[in-house]
């Protein structure tokens, strides 16, 4: 690969992102899933554990944005090889020179980010509304940990997307997969609550790293010891998805390529 | 007119049962058990875990309860919504229109399999909730549960006969389904007690279904009895007519629009 390919590789990522972009800011489906329900979880969320702790406050706000992430990546990010199928793209998507992964990365890159509004409506709501004390003890790790957050899901999003396309059955499992990762990563409560033999299900998403990092930076709790932990397993994971997600995309060519059933259910 | 009453009947529960067929043509039995039993299950853990931790553990029953009868919801809003607003995606909405059969039998006809399934799905939850979160229905009239369910599920499919109708001129159906389901999280009492909600949202909670349904279940599973939860029960009924009415009158509104101004399917 050479400088110029690569740039023009990153300036195809550039405009998947702003495509992305716009399309889903006007998909009623998806800015339910980034403002709507996000909000709802929050004001449950709020009456039912700030009366006895006001300070729960920024732990809602950062848990219930981590459902509108989880959420959106699930369902945008998830269906977003499977939308080209159905819009009957996918072949001339596949075809063209720039790597699958790049195109994949650009729209789950731009979903991410977007859903990053659950956490500031939930922010919105707890301060303005409900008068509560929302503020982020370390704000410094707080921004890393976002950034890594972003690039963990986004690189999560590379394996569920080509999985969905591959295998429609487990696609059919789709809705069945929000809550399980809101109890497992510990979103809304500690997973201390849960029996132990579920720990190693969180350890082994890379959501949970990002929780614990964020509700950890956002109310003062969080050592080196805890944030090298959480940051390293979110880049490692981050990396891990990445290189599985080659392998998936590689299956997915050779679908259009070899046999020549990508375009088949 | 024995004839007339018979063939309407007929229209009922043949109606009923093709649109559930039609519905579930596209549903394989693993989607089935994805998103009528695993989702669910994962909704009453999600909301049980956050309540227990919120409150304490002797609290688990509350809202193992109020988010068990609260799956009513998933087949009285969704899958009564899309039975209506099949017809108008399939284009077999012009049809229905252009029949002389009783409008009443073929639109309440929509819901009537979806309060059975209903029932079966709350059931579930409450056997996950005896099964995994030690909910105690030993205390339980359990014919007067049951009957509490059978209302509350057809309450909740009222709301989706009232919704049905507007997907039929919204093209934001699941917008709206998503926000029905999750808004009676919130009013329903399945997860806040609604005397600890402000009153104005007290005020809208029970003008919903499911709200009722939950209160006399609970009370029921605390060892009340049917006379105890009667008004709540009739209360839950009369909600659930007065949606259905409000979503026939609807129904039959957009009709004689759309054939005034031949604007039918055209949303």
């Amino acid at each position: 690969m050479t400088a110029s390919t690569f740039r023009q590789d990153l300036r195809v990522v550039a405009s998947t992102f702003e495509v992305t972009l716009k399309m889903i800011a006007v998909d009623s489906f998806v800015l339910f899933g980034i403002l709507i329900q996000p909000l709802i979880i929050s004001v449950l969320a709020i009456w039912m554990l700030t009366p006895k702790d006001p300070t729960q406050a920024i732990f809602v706000v950062i848990g219930s944005g981590m459902t509108g992430l989880w959420s959106t990546l699930l369902f945008v990010g998830g269906n977003s090889i499977t939308r080209e199928r159905w819009t009957g793209t996918l072949e001339s998507l596949v075809a063209q020179p720039t790597p699958l992964a790049y195109i994949i990365f650009g729209k789950n890159l731009a979903s991410v980010l977007q859903s990053l509004l659950s956490m500031v409506v939930s922010y919105a709501l707890a301060a303005l509304l409900f008068h509560l004390e929302v503020r982020i003890v370390q704000p410094v790790p707080f921004a890393i940990s976002l950034l890594l957050t972003v690039f963990s899901f986004v690189c999560f999003g590379l394996i569920i997307a080509p999985v969905f396309l591959l295998n429609p059955a487990v696609q059919q499992w789709q809705n069945a997969m929000e809550f399980p990762v809101y109890i497992l990563a510990g979103f809304l409560f500690p997973i201390a609550l849960l029996p132990g033999w579920t720990t190693p299900f969180s350890f082994l998403l890379a959501p949970y790293w990002a929780a614990r990092a964020l509700h950890a930076t956002s109310n003062g709790s969080a050592t080196s010891g805890e944030l090298a932990l959480c940051w390293g397993m979110m880049g490692i994971f981050g990396v891990l998805y990445l290189v599985f997600s080659r392998f998936l995309l590689r299956v997915i060519l050779r679908k259009a390529r070899v046999d020549a059933t990508l375009g088949l259910e | 007119m024995l004839r007339t009453l018979s063939l309407n009947v007929r229209l009922f529960l043949e109606g009923a049962f093709l649109s559930y067929v039609a519905l579930f043509r596209w549903l394989r039995p693993m989607t089935y058990l994805a998103s009528k039993i695993m989702m669910p299950l994962a909704s009453i853990l999600f909301f049980t875990l956050l309540g227990t931790y919120a409150t304490s553990a002797s609290n688990a029953s509350f809202y193992v309860i109020g988010n068990a009868i609260q799956i009513a919801s998933v087949s009285g809003i969704y899958g009564v919504t899309m039975s209506i607003g099949g017809d108008r995606w399939e284009g077999t909405l012009v049809y229905l229109f252009g029949t002389p059969a009783n409008r009443l039998a073929m639109f309440v006809g929509r819901a009537f399999f979806h309060i059975f399934d209903g029932i079966l799905g709350v059931w579930i939850g409450l056997g996950w909730g005896v099964l995994l979160l030690g909910l105690d229905l030993t205390h339980t009239d359990l014919s007067a549960l049951l009957l509490t369910i059978l209302v509350t599920t057809f309450s909740t499919s009222g709301l989706g006969l009232l919704l049905g109708c507007v997907s039929l001129v919204s093209l934001d159906t699941m917008f709206i389904n998503n926000l029905a389901y999750f808004a009676l999280l919130i009013f329903s009492g399945a997860n806040v007690p609604i005397a600890s909600l402000p009153a104005w949202v007290a005020a809208i909670s029970w003008a919903l279904p499911l709200t009722r349904g939950i209160a006399a279940s609970r009370e029921l599973i605390a060892g009340g009895s049917l006379a105890q939860v009667a008004p709540l029960i009739a209360g839950e009924a009369a909600i659930g007519l007065v949606y259905i009415l409000l979503g026939y009158a609807l129904f039959r509104w957009f009709e004689f629009q759309a054939r005034r101004r031949g604007t039918l399917e055209a949303f």
